[in-house]
């Protein structure tokens, strides 16, 4: 398997070029890829909201958004300089320090969480080897700080919705393992790079959503709770209560939230498509086209154009998962408290836990086909 | 045992009716994706209100008799009727005359049994102001006609649903001259 393109390496050769020491280039390159990935989250958390503010008014044959920017491409921009600039509000006798890092604490584990998500072969910010297991850790710090914000606000409600939050993230959290570890079990490895290369080769037949089927449902269903989206918004859910564990931030702490909340889908996406969807592999193997057209793996522009294809799919493959929890968002009803409940521990629990004994009986009788 | 297998078979069974309900929903709001938007641009767009819509009260002063009909038909006998005998004449003699829009449930009973049909509906709708006061309208400003929505080069005018063709649910784009379905008031008269 050829590497692609060596981002890394390059910059530091081109760099000891010029005479300087190889740990000072590397010291250099360090701040590059942290700076991409804030500005990438960041970029796609706008997009997302875009996106949802006009899907939302398509399935309600609304226009949306239309006067900020073409389209309304700068509404989310407009949005986000207004909580920026709005007043920062501090309720009465409320506990200063754990109010401020609340919505800390829930932001921070989900910017973290993008160094995993690779788009491409070296183009992913640390090949962690527990990487898909670290994601799993980072995503149950995020209950600390709902409780957290919940409880130091000195509000009852507050807190009872930051109770909800935290048990909804926490029953859902057990699901979402149980159908990683379906995956993990099948590509013998945590790493999510190894988790793409296990999918390659095949193009779309390769993926693994042919082989876990009720993996990817149970996945996408146990992630649309841990983001909070629709169908099992209860902690928000802004037709009925007030908001929940936010009810009394507002600025940019309130924005805090909403932040990482839409970053939180575009990062479930994500892993959605890197472990069911096949990452940056494209439908058709590129790699087999190009060596039926007699191309050599290592030539320059090749590894650029698959490089670019890659990105460009991971991205695509997220947002279409992006836009069906959309879609979802105005097709589905909010469950109640108690169905959220069942359906966590009553169905996806078991179902989950059957799904992977099931990829575990496959692999001992088909091993060529599941990873043995 | 078989007992149990049944209750797996039922509880399978419903998880796959409700996986089907739910992509039936799914293809009911993808379906939506491709309508047209129905919404009206409200202020670069507006509605023409209809022949018979009730807004605010037209009021003509010079028709006007003091008879004060107009308030003892009003639920709330909202209309303020200021007049004086004149004993030369032998008549009524209006001073002012006011209405209070803020109050005001624009039922039309006024309108209906005014004898002389000094007062009439309009089509004017857009009442705002910043203060409550400033709806408490008199016989000047009772007096002035709407800007119709037809003439205002600011704003598309469009067709309520009912005033549209036939089959037609979009007001936008509407051909030339075309006509909602029935006959037209002018058309039913002259028979």
């Amino acid at each position: 398997m050829n590497s692609g393109i060596d981002l890394q390496g390059s910059f530091i050769e081109y760099l000891t070029n010029f005479g300087l020491p190889q740990g000072a280039a590397k010291a250099v390159w360090m701040p590059l890829p942290m700076l991409l990935v804030i500005t990438a989250a960041a970029v796609g958390l706008l997009v997302t909201v875009w996106l949802e503010r006009k899907i939302s008014a398509a399935a309600q044959q609304r226009i949306g958004p239309e006067y900020a920017g073409p389209l309304g491409v700068l509404q989310p921009l407009a949005d986000g300089l207004k909580l920026i600039f709005k007043e920062d509000v501090v309720p009465n006798k409320t506990d200063n320090w754990l109010f401020t890092l609340g919505p800390v604490i829930v932001v921070i584990p989900i910017f973290l969480s993008y160094i995993l998500i690779p788009f491409g072969q070296n183009l992913v910010i640390t090949n962690v080897g527990t990487g898909i297991f670290l994601w799993v850790a980072l995503s149950s710090i995020a209950p600390i700080g709902l409780l957290m914000s919940g409880y130091a606000s000195n509000n009852k409600y507050s807190l009872l919705g930051g109770l909800r939050a935290a048990a909804q993230s926490i029953s859902y959290e057990i699901p979402l393992a149980l159908s990683v570890l379906a995956i993990v079990m099948m590509s013998n490895s945590l790493s999510t790079l190894d988790i793409v290369e296990q999918q390659s080769g095949y193009g779309i037949l390769g993926w693994n959503i042919w082989r876990q089927p009720i993996g990817f449902l149970i996945f996408w269903i146990a992630a649309l709770a841990e983001c909070e989206r629709l169908p099992f918004d209860l902690p928000e859910a802004e037709e009925e209560l007030v908001a929940g564990y936010q009810t009394e931030y507002a600025g940019m702490k309130f924005g805090l939230f909403y932040v990482s909340s839409y970053v939180n889908l575009v990062l479930s996406a994500l892993l959605v498509a890197v472990l069911y969807l096949g990452g940056w592999e494209s439908p058709l193997p590129v790699d087999r086209l190009a060596g039926l057209l007699g191309v050599s793996e290592t030539t320059p522009w090749l590894q650029v154009i698959t490089a670019t294809i890659g990105i460009t799919l991971t991205v695509l493959k997220a947002y279409f998962l992006v836009f069906l929890a959309v879609l979802l968002r105005w097709t589905l009803p909010r469950v109640r408290i108690d169905q959220l409940l069942n359906l966590g521990w009553k169905f996806l629990l078991p179902v989950s836990l059957v799904n992977l004994l099931l990829t575990a009986a496959l692999k001992l009788s088909f091993p060529a086909a599941f990873g043995g | 045992m078989f007992q149990f297998i049944k209750q797996v078979g039922d509880y399978a069974k419903e998880t796959i009716q409700a996986a089907k309900f739910i992509g039936q929903g799914l293809s009911v709001t993808f379906d939506h994706m491709r309508r047209r938007p129905v919404t009206v641009q409200y202020p670069y767009e507006k509605l023409i209100p209809s022949e018979r819509y009730r807004g605010r009260i037209h009021f003509e002063f010079d028709k006007c008799i003091s008879c004060e009909v107009c308030v003892r038909v009003c639920p709330i006998n909202l209309p303020v009727v200021d007049y004086e005998y004149d004993k030369t004449s032998k008549k009524k003699k209006l001073k002012h005359y006011s209405i209070d829009f803020g109050v005001c449930i624009f039922c039309g009973n006024c309108v209906e049994y005014c004898p002389t049909n000094c007062i009439s509906m309009t089509e004017e709708y857009e009442l705002a102001s910043y203060d409550r006061h400033e709806l408490n309208y008199d016989n000047v400003a009772m007096g002035r006609l709407p800007y119709k929505v037809t003439n205002d080069p600011m704003v598309t005018p469009l067709r309520e649903f009912a005033y549209l063709p036939k089959g037609v649910m979009e007001p936008h784009d509407l051909p030339a001259g075309s006509q909602r379905p029935g006959q037209r008031p002018e058309e039913a008269a002259s028979k």
